[in-house]
This record gives structure tokens, C-alpha cells and sequence, in this order.
């Protein structure tokens, strides 16, 4: 019966070409536009680590004085201080937990085939790339020795390894990083995600950093942050020295803890650690204060997704509310007008639900053309958006499951629309259609 | 097989009440060939969607081959109409998106038979009624008599034991209307019991039994027969193209 | 003259489509004027002045690896990038405005501030030589320029400025009273003395709430950074723009320099964000009207499509075809103005939502009278051709039989 069904709607489109057509374009521009925000809306909201974002924990440690104010909601400093910072990571515990910063060098090789050119780095732990899931394509992240030793070697991203070396295994060969010898160690796999969600100070949607270095450079070659530094208090500050020891936040620290117990446990610790810290007389407080917050928990409360792309998804749903309006109102006039015809089919022994399925099949089928029309349309839009705003880029598209959902959504929303009109018509009495001839 | 007791129909609107039928009684049975008559507005119309289930009544007891139709929920009655009953209209009331074929095959759809039953019994139905090597032509592309031979085809398809036709012969010239008439006469003999409406008195003659209508309630054959000529007049009912609902 | 009643009942008579043009009108003045005040209010931010001559003004940045002395080298720079045929100024500054990276820094009132009637304001504050001031193109309203001999060149805690120029919003700020020329305010803990200030400057945050308060110092000091600005004549941008890399490469080789790009440019960079938001508002907002103006002519049509009779029939009993005309204005003029009312109700609603959800002001209620007035006119004017179309249906229909 479905298809029979399928049959007469593909008739009936037939039928009143201008009139389906009007209503698919205007399901179709409903649905392209609702779809360019939700694509970005989607993007933005991904999960960008779906299998261990409940385990990834951003740190945040209330080092300031009582009183002072922060501009997230629970007035919780984003980053760290170094010296925290540095303090947990070498800390004896048994949980994976990673500080780590941005910075940037000027790279270049020596010689005249390659033109020196900025790039940005992350300093960090050896087990920052086991943490958040980055493969190695040659070689390994740096040893504890050479971790200790503050030995000046790096892993390279595979575009940078492509870029410098043409892609083939470079592990034991030299890079210049300001001008100083880096020997390679490791080649990362592309890391391919949309939010930067280990560290969102500086746009949460720019790449992940190509160069990654041990994090005690930072103080073997007083490194500056390429990131984010905020003070709360003045401190006087003359040299790097005084910058590590200082209250200056600006350093992001994560921990991997897989169960409760570890979270008790480190929630804990932190407690006891931030304690011992005030009675230094670092800080005046009465009591302590941290957050462990996963990775979605942590996008949140970053504000990734921005209001502006909340606000569009919402005025491009009423958009839509419109366009559905407009296609129930066009509906109601063809199934009325088909009204004499239904009242035949149901004097020859159609029940209401075989005239609701047979119409509900017919506005699905609107709905699906709609639905890829609209998809069409959604790709212009996100071009568009794409062209105007180059940061989006990344964002501005259609992963498969939007390319899914727009069918889908055009279709649900057709049922929704059409089922009055659909049950308006099932539900007039056949037998004043039969006579009036 | 048909039974009425007392059926009332009142059609109610805001200010006005009105009895389309009252306390209207009837017996049909197996293998009938009944014509009912009655002037305009009588109720002979009511009667016939009261009887083919289309409409609802008001009061009283329907028996359709001793199932109460007031019991029946919307599905199940149409699923009886289905079975049972076949419909014969003065419009011919085909679908003008399906061709011949295709029309005849609409209550076999909804009987859900397979396929190659359905094409089995189209075609031995379009046949009967003559218009068998024309199963792909579309409704308007047929004279009126032929129309009503394709409604009539898509009636016997589902081989009901009910015929209900509403003015067969309304819109057809006298020779097409006799061509007609001798279709169902046939039909009958085959064995289907056959309840039509005509205000056609040549027509209702050919008519084993005649029954009439007036004010919604079923008069007296007896004293139809002797009041025939006064009331009934012979007119020509106009018919009209430019509003025809199926084609708007 | 047309009566309201008949043509109320009528319109109860066929609820769905009264209803479905009732809800279609409110919904769309609901988005037209949340949308068109959340576009003109990013409009006006857009196109707020910042105080500079952004098209003729290029800002470029170095980091060198090469084993140089710096503070010699930009003064080499300096003076190779003012010798450039068309450049008006140069200079190397520290933070860069409109770029959107700099810092900023409370500036108190009283040399402790944790005295309790201290005043802390907060401003962004960047850093250059004498020449700052001329090549920012920025209008000094009071007081003076820096002189050379306040410069200071390395800071440490022996070798500090003491003088600062600042934005007249920072000043008067600080100094309610519009006495602050010449006030001395504290930098941690230091004393600096205000000497100048500038009518209009933004710092490098468009978006931040106190983007006027800006306070400048003389000094020259590298980080690992250099940041230099360029003024040039307006037309002459575009050629400049292109030569610097190369000139500030053979000045010295060993360092990168990052693209120049105009303030302009920059100020586009940042704010694109809020020029997508404006574009894509402005889209739903053409394409909703598209959609409501197709969707009332279709509506209207339908209705006059199911009175042909009746249109006829009153046509034969004498009404005129301003009549017929009137009789769909007035109707659609009745559905049309209880839909805006409904929809004035959803805009206010909608506008308190994103007063409290969102960082919006308060929607502004005259957008929705505008917007609901817009779309009263072209909501009739949809209604013309249809009606119009009623009005030609020839009375004849009527006399043709049922």
C-alpha cells in the first residue's frame, strides 16, 4: 500500500505542478535556512572527543583574594598559575594530568629552501598526546629524561612534517625554532577537530597548535605565552624569574580521571593542596575553591556555542514555523479541493486511516523534496557564511548527520504541518461529495 | 439481508432541525432488484448513504446480513462497504488521475489483493461491461455511458452481493441509460441484490420491486401505484458541468 | 460602507485559513523587528567611530630569531619605514588598537589600592615614542604631545615613564569633574602624570565594555613581539602595504614579518563575526517577507477561490468592483490586525527573552510598531492582486446554475 500511496502523491504532485512546487521550495527554504545555522550550531556543539569526554577534567583552582572578581559565572579564574601548574603535573599521582600553554616560534631550516614563518606551539607533557587521543605517525612523544633535562626536542604535526621535511619520517632530524636546534622526535597524526577545547582563550574554533615541546622549556628558554595572561593583583614583575613565581594565570591544566573514586580522591588532594597553599600566605581566603569540569561541561561554560548562532537557530525554527504555515495553508486548499475524490475512494471502502495514510504519505514526500532541495540551499547559505567569515570555515558545513537530519526534519515538520489539513479531509463525510454532481 | 428499523436521520445545524428521514423501515433481501423512487429532497439519497454506510443515522437499528452497523467503528464499517457493497453514482465519480484500469482497481486495493488477483478480475470486469481493450485510457477521454460502465466494472470488481446505484442513468441519453439499465439487470440475474434510485418511472418499472419515498419515510407501493401520475412529473434534471467538485 | 460583522462571521466560518494567516502574520512581525533591532543595533556598533583614520593607517608585526640588538634595530626600522615615498608616519608600539590583542589594566586613584576610597578604572594601555600620537592620527583636544627627552627606552624599575596621554572617556572617568589634565593617577603604585588627551581612541577590544578607555605611554621596550604602525597617504595604502615584507627584510633578514594589514581590515577581521550575524539577519529577514507576501496572496486566493459564487452573486445584486475590492482589504485588515497584536505580544516576550538570555538590550518598542506597520502595508498590498482578480469575477458565475 505504501508504495500505491507513493504512486497517487507522485500523481497528485504531478497534477498541480505550480502548487507543489511552490510548497517544496517553500519547505526548502525553510529547511536551508534553519540547516546553515544548526549545521554551525552542530559544529559548534560537537563533542569534540565523544569516547572520553566525561573523563577529561579542565582544572580551575581559586588562587585569588576574597572579593575578587572573575567574569565567569562562578568567578573562577579560566587558567592556572605556573607555579600550580607545574607543582601538579610533576606531583606523584596516579591519574594522567597535563599543564600546558601556548607559545610560538619563527621556524626555519637553516637554509634558503625554506622561508622562516611563524608558527604556534603548545608546551606540555609527554602525555598530553596520550590524553587526548593523538596518534603518532612516526616516532614518540619526548622521554622523562629528556623532560627533565629540558632537552630541546619537538613533535611536529603531519602537515608541518610535510611542509618541512615533505611528509617522510623525520624523526632524529633538526629544526630551527628561533633560531635554536630542535631535534624531532615525533610526527602527530592531523588532528582533526573543530573546537579547540583544551584551550579556548584564543577563539575556540582557531587549529590545533603544529609544534609541541616539553614544558620545561618554558623555564630553560623563558618561553612568553602566545596565550591569554590575567592578573588579579599588582605584582612587580622584572624578570622571567619573577613572572613564574608570580600570581599571573595563564597556564590551562587538565587531569583524566576515570571513575568517581578518582575524582574524590583528586577533588581531595586539591582541596588539601589549595589549603596548604593559603596558609603560605599566597592568597586570602576562607575557604577553598576549585572546579573539575569535562569537556562538554567545560565548552559550556566557555560559552563556545556564541548567542548570536543560538539566537539564529531559534529565529530560523520560527523561519521555518512560517514556511510550514504557508505549506499547511496551501495544503488545506489541495486536499479540500481533492475532497469529491476521497470521498469516492472512501464509498468504495476506504477507512479515515487509509485516506490519513494516503495523504500523510504525500505531504512526507513534499517533505522529502523539500528536504533536499533544502540541503542545496543550506550549502549556499554555508557558503556564505563561510565567505564572510573565513574563521567559520571549518564550521560552516555539513557533516553527515546534518545531511541526514535535513531530510528528516523537512519530513517531521511536513507531518506536522500536514496532518490537519490530512485529517481535515479524512474526516469529511463522503457522502455529500458523491451526490453534488 | 438489509434490514431498517425506525432509522431517523435529522441533520442539525445551528437554528434549523431537519428530518431527512423518519422512522423509516425496510426489508431487503438476497437477490433483490428494488427501485426506489421519490421527488426531490424526499430522502431517497440518505436512505442510500444511510444504507451504503456513508453517512451516520440518528435513531434506530440497521442489520446489514445481521451485523448492527451501529456497532461498528469507522474501519470496520468501511471495511463492510468494502466487502459487501458496491457503489453506482448519476456522476460515475471516477478518479480523473486513473485511468480505467486503475479506478477498477481502488476497492481491490483496499481489500489488499495481490497483484496478479487484482489484474485477474479487472480485466475480466472491464470486459464484462465492454470496455476492456480500453484499460488505459483516462476517465474524460470517455463518453458518459462509458463512464458509467467503468463505475460500474470498479462496483462488481470487489463481486459485492450489494449494489447501491444513485440515478445510474441521470446523466445519460435514453440509449446509453437502457444499455445501462440491461448491465445491471444482468447483474442482478448473476445474483447481487441491487437497491437503486431513479426518478426515472420507465426505469423503476423494470424494477421487480418499487418502493418510494416521500417525506423520509417509505410510502405505500400500493398507493404509489395509483398516485403515480400525480405525483410523479417527468422533468429533465439539469445538469451542470461548470461546477463539478472532482474536476475544480 | 462595508459592515465588520458580515465579514466576521464569514471569516469564523473558515477558522483554519483565518487562523493560519493570523499566526503567519504574528510570527513574522516577530522576527522582522527582534531581527531588524538586533541588525541595527550591530550596525551601530559597526560603525562606531574609533578615533583613527583606519584607511590610512597599516599595522604589521615581527618576531625575529636573528641575534640583533632590537631596540637598535627598530630605530632602523623607524626610520626606513618614514622614508618610504607616501608614508606619513611611523612607529613601534606595543599594543596595537582595533587588532584584538593587547593588554589592559586597572589604574587607581590613590597610590594603595586597597585604601578604601581608592578609584580603579580600567583601561587598555599600549606604548610607543614621540611619534605615536602623529602616526595614530588621533585628535589631541588638551594638554600636549609626548616630548623625546620623556621617552624611555628598556624599562626596570630605576627607568620609568611618569607622563601619560589618554582618552578623554578614560579622564573623565577618572576625573568626573573634567579637571583631569594634569591629575596624576597611579600605575602599580607608581605615579604618572596625565599631560594629554585625546578626543576619541578605542583600544584593541571593539567588544569590551570600556573599548574607549585608553591610556598611552612613552616607552620602548621589545617582547617577543614588535608591533609596528604606519600611517600613510589614504591612496597610496595598498602600494605601501605590499613593499613592507621586502623592505623590512633587507633592512635584516633573520625574523618573520606577518602580513600588514589595515586598521580597517583589522577592525573587519574582528567584528566579522557580527557582520555574518547582520548578513544572515538580514536574509531570513528579505526572505520571511518573500514567504509572508506569497503566503497571504496564496491564502487570499484560496478564499476567493472557494466564493467565486458568492463574489458573483453580489456582483449580480449590484456591488461594485471597489466593493469586492474593499470587502478583502477590510478582512485581511482584520486578521492582519489581530495577528499583529498577537505578534506584538511575541516580540515583547521574544525581546525580554534576549534581554535575559542573551547580552542584548532591551528591544526597543517602536521596532515593533514600525515593523508591524511594514507589515500591515504589505500584507495589503498582497491582498490587491487577488481581491482585484475577486473584482473581475463576471456576475454571470452567479446565474449559472449549481
Amino acid at each position: 500500500m505504501f508504495f500505491h500511496y507513493v504512486d497517487l502523491a507522485w500523481r497528485s504532485f504531478k497534477r498541480t505542478p505550480v502548487v507543489s512546487v511552490l510548497m517544496v521550495l517553500a519547505i526548502a527554504i525553510g529547511i536551508g535556512i534553519t540547516m546553515t545555522s544548526l549545521s554551525v550550531y552542530h559544529m559548534m556543539s560537537m563533542d569534540p572527543i565523544p569516547h572520553k569526554s566525561s573523563k577529561l577534567y579542565a582544572v580551575q583552582l581559586d588562587t585569588m583574594d576574597d572579593g575578587e572578581e572573575w567574569w565567569t559565572e562562578d568567578n573562577l579564574p579560566t587558567q592556572i598559575t605556573y607555579k600550580d601548574a607545574m607543582f601538579l603535573n610533576d606531583v606523584d599521582l596516579p591519574y594522567r594530568k597535563i599543564a600546558s600553554t601556548r607559545t610560538g616560534f619563527t621556524v626555519h631550516m637553516n637554509s634558503s629552501e625554506v622561508k622562516p614563518f611563524l608558527e604556534s606551539a603548545r608546551v606540555t607533557g609527554n602525555e598530553f598526546f596520550a590524553m587526548f587521543d593523538l596518534e603518532f605517525l612516526y616516532g614518540n612523544a619526548w622521554s622523562k629524561e629528556q623532560y627533565q633535562s629540558a632537552a630541546p626536542v619537538v613533535v611536529l604535526s603531519e602537515s608541518i612534517n610535510e611542509k618541512l621535511f615533505g611528509g617522510e619520517d623525520s624523526v632524529g632530524k633538526q629544526v630551527y625554532l628561533n633560531d635554536e636546534v630542535f631535534q624531532v622526535v615525533g610526527v602527530i597524526k592531523e588532528w582533526d577537530i573543530h573546537t579547540k577545547y583544551y584551550d579556548l582563550n584564543n577563539g575556540s574554533f582557531n587549529s590545533p597548535e603544529d609544534l609541541f615541546i616539553p614544558l620545561s622549556l618554558i623555564k630553560a628558554k623563558e618561553l612568553t605565552t602566545w596565550g591569554n595572561t590575567n592578573g588579579w593583583k599588582y605584582q612587580e614583575i622584572n624578570s622571567f624569574q619573577d613572572r613564574l613565581n608570580s600570581e599571573l594565570l595563564w597556564v590551562q591544566f587538565w587531569v583524566e580521571l576515570n571513575n568517581e573514586q578518582e575524582k574524590q580522591a583528586f577533588s581531595e588532594y586539591l582541596t588539601n593542596y589549595l589549603a596548604e597553599q593559603g596558609t603560605l600566605g599566597r592568597f586570602e581566603r576562607e575557604k577553598t575553591e576549585f572546579s573539575l569540569r569535562n569537556v562538554n561541561e567545560w565548552m559550556e561554560y566557555n560559552n563556545v556555542v556564541s548567542e548570536d548562532n543560538r539566537l539564529l537557530v531559534g529565529l530560523s525554527f520560527l523561519f521555518l514555523t512560517v514556511c510550514l504555515v504557508n505549506i499547511l495553508a496551501l495544503l488545506l486548499a489541495k486536499f479540500l479541493r481533492r475532497a469529491p475524490e476521497v470521498g469516492v475512494r472512501r464509498a468504495l471502502g476506504a477507512s479515515k486511516s487509509h485516506v490519513f495514510a494516503q495523504h500523510l504519505v504525500e505531504v512526507s514526500m513534499l517533505g522529502f523534496f523539500g528536504g533536499v532541495v533544502g540541503i542545496g540551499i543550506a550549502q549556499l547559505g554555508l557558503w556564505g557564511v563561510r565567505s564572510t567569515y573565513s574563521y567559520f570555515s571549518a564550521l560552516a558545513t555539513m557533516d553527515l548527520s546534518m545531511l541526514f537530519a535535513a531530510p528528516m526534519i523537512a519530513i517531521v515538520s511536513c507531518l506536522i504541518a500536514g496532518a490537519i489539513p490530512a485529517w481535515l479531509v479524512c474526516k469529511t463525510q463522503p457522502a455529500i461529495y458523491l451526490k453534488t454532481q | 439481508m438489509l434490514s431498517m428499523k425506525n432509522i431517523s436521520k435529522v441533520y442539525q445545524t445551528e437554528k434549523v432541525r431537519t428530518h431527512a428521514l423518519r422512522d423509516f423501515d425496510l426489508q431487503v433481501n438476497e437477490g433483490e432488484f428494488i427501485a426506489v423512487t421519490g421527488p426531490s429532497g424526499s430522502g431517497k439519497t440518505t436512505f442510500l448513504n444511510i444504507a451504503g454506510m456513508l453517512e451516520p443515522y440518528t435513531s434506530g437499528e440497521y442489520m446489514l446480513d445481521d451485523v448492527n452497523v451501529g456497532t461498528l467503528s469507522d474501519n470496520q464499517r468501511a471495511d463492510l462497504r468494502n466487502q459487501k457493497i458496491g457503489f453506482i453514482f448519476q456522476g460515475f465519480n471516477l478518479i480523473p488521475d486513473l485511468n480505467l484500469y486503475e479506478n477498477v482497481e481502488v476497492p481491490l486495493r483496499y481489500r489488499g489483493i495481490k497483484t496478479a488477483e487484482r489484474k485477474r478480475r479487472i480485466e475480466e470486469c472491464l470486459e464484462k461491461v465492454g470496455l476492456g481493450s480500453r484499460a488505459k485510457h483516462l476517465p474524460q477521454q470517455l463518453s458518459g455511458g462509458q463512464q458509467q460502465r467503468v463505475a460500474i466494472a470498479r462496483a462488481l470488481a470487489g463481486q459485492p452481493r450489494f449494489l447501491l446505484a444513485d440515478e445510474p442513468t441521470g446523466n445519460l441519453d435514453s440509449l446509453m441509460a437502457r444499455q445501462v439499465m440491461e448491465l445491471l439487470e444482468e447483474i442482478n440475474r448473476d445474483g447481487a441484490t441491487i437497491v437503486m434510485v431513479t426518478h426515472d418511472p420507465e426505469l423503476a418499472r423494470r424494477a421487480p420491486r418499487n418502493i418510494q419515498v416521500v417525506d423520509g419515510q417509505l410510502a405505500d407501493f400500493t398507493l404509489y401505484q395509483s398516485r403515480e401520475k400525480e405525483i410523479i412529473t417527468p422533468s429533465i434534471k439539469p445538469i451542470d458541468l461548470s461546477n463539478n467538485p472532482v474536476e475544480a | 460602507m462595508l459592515e465588520i460583522k458580515p465579514i466576521f462571521n464569514a471569516l469564523r466560518r473558515s477558522k483554519v485559513s483565518t487562523f493560519l494567516l493570523l499566526i503567519e502574520i504574528a510570527i513574522t512581525l516577530a522576527i522582522v523587528s527582534v531581527s531588524a533591532f538586533v541588525i541595527v543595533d550591530r550596525i551601530n556598533y559597526l560603525q562606531q567611530e574609533t578615533g583613527y583614520p583606519e584607511e590610512s593607517l597599516l599595522h604589521f608585526s615581527v618576531l625575529t630569531f636573528g641575534d640583533v640588538d632590537r631596540m637598535q634595530q627598530i630605530e632602523l626600522d623607524e626610520e626606513m619605514l618614514r622614508n618610504i615615498p607616501g608614508v606619513e608616519n611611523a612607529v613601534f608600539m606595543q599594543d596595537v588598537p582595533l587588532s584584538g590583542s593587547g593588554s589592559a589594566s586597572s589604574f587607581d586613584s590613590h597610590p594603595d589600592p586597597d585604601m578604601e576610597n581608592n578609584k580603579g578604572i580600567r583601561a587598555a594601555y599600549t606604548a610607543g615614542d614621540e611619534n605615536m600620537i602623529d602616526t595614530l592620527g588621533v585628535n589631541l583636544i588638551a594638554g600636549r604631545d609626548f616630548r623625546a627627552d620623556e621617552v624611555k627606552f628598556g624599562l626596570s624599575s630605576e627607568n620609568r615613564p611618569t607622563v601619560v596621554v589618554a582618552s578623554k572617556a578614560f579622564v573623565d572617568e577618572m576625573f568626573p569633574e573634567g579637571d583631569g589634565l594634569g591629575k596624576t593617577v597611579y600605575f602599580g603604585r607608581s605615579p604618572i602624570k596625565i599631560i594629554g588627551i585625546v578626543e576619541q581612541m578605542k583600544g584593541p577590544w571593539l567588544q569590551d565594555s570600556r573599548s574607549d578607555n585608553v591610556v598611552i605611554f612613552p616607552y620602548v621596550e621589545t617582547r617577543s613581539f614588535d608591533h609596528y604602525v604606519v600611517r600613510t597617504k589614504p591612496e597610496e595604502r595598498t602600494a605601501i602595504k605590499r613593499q613592507i615584507e621586502e623592505l623590512m627584510l633587507a633592512n635584516y633578514d633573520k625574523r618573520v614579518i606577518n602580513p600588514a594589514r589595515g586598521f580597517d581590515e583589522a577592525k573587519a577581521e574582528y567584528n566579522a563575526g557580527d557582520i555574518l550575524m547582520t548578513r544572515m539577519l538580514m536574509v531570513i529577514i528579505v526572505v520571511l517577507v518573500l514567504i509572508t507576501i506569497v503566503g497571504i496572496f496564496g491564502l487570499t486566493l484560496f478564499n476567493i477561490n472557494k466564493r467565486t459564487k458568492q463574489i458573483g452573486t453580489r456582483r449580480a445584486l449590484g456591488a461594485r468592483k471597489s466593493d469586492i475590492i474593499k470587502y478583502f482589504l477590510v478582512e485581511n485588515a482584520m486578521v492582519c490586525i489581530a495577528g499583529l497584536g498577537a505578534g506584538a505580544l511575541g516580540a515583547v516576550y521574544l525581546g525580554t527573552l534576549l534581554l535575559e538570555e542573551y547580552s542584548l538590550p532591551a528591544l526597543d518598542n517602536s521596532f515593533i510598531l514600525y515593523t508591524a506597520l511594514f507589515v500591515l502595508a504589505i500584507s495589503l498590498l498582497s491582498v490587491l492582486i487577488p481581491a482585484n482578480r475577486a473584482a473581475n469575477i463576471s456576475p454571470s458565475i452567479a446565474t449559472r446554475s449549481i
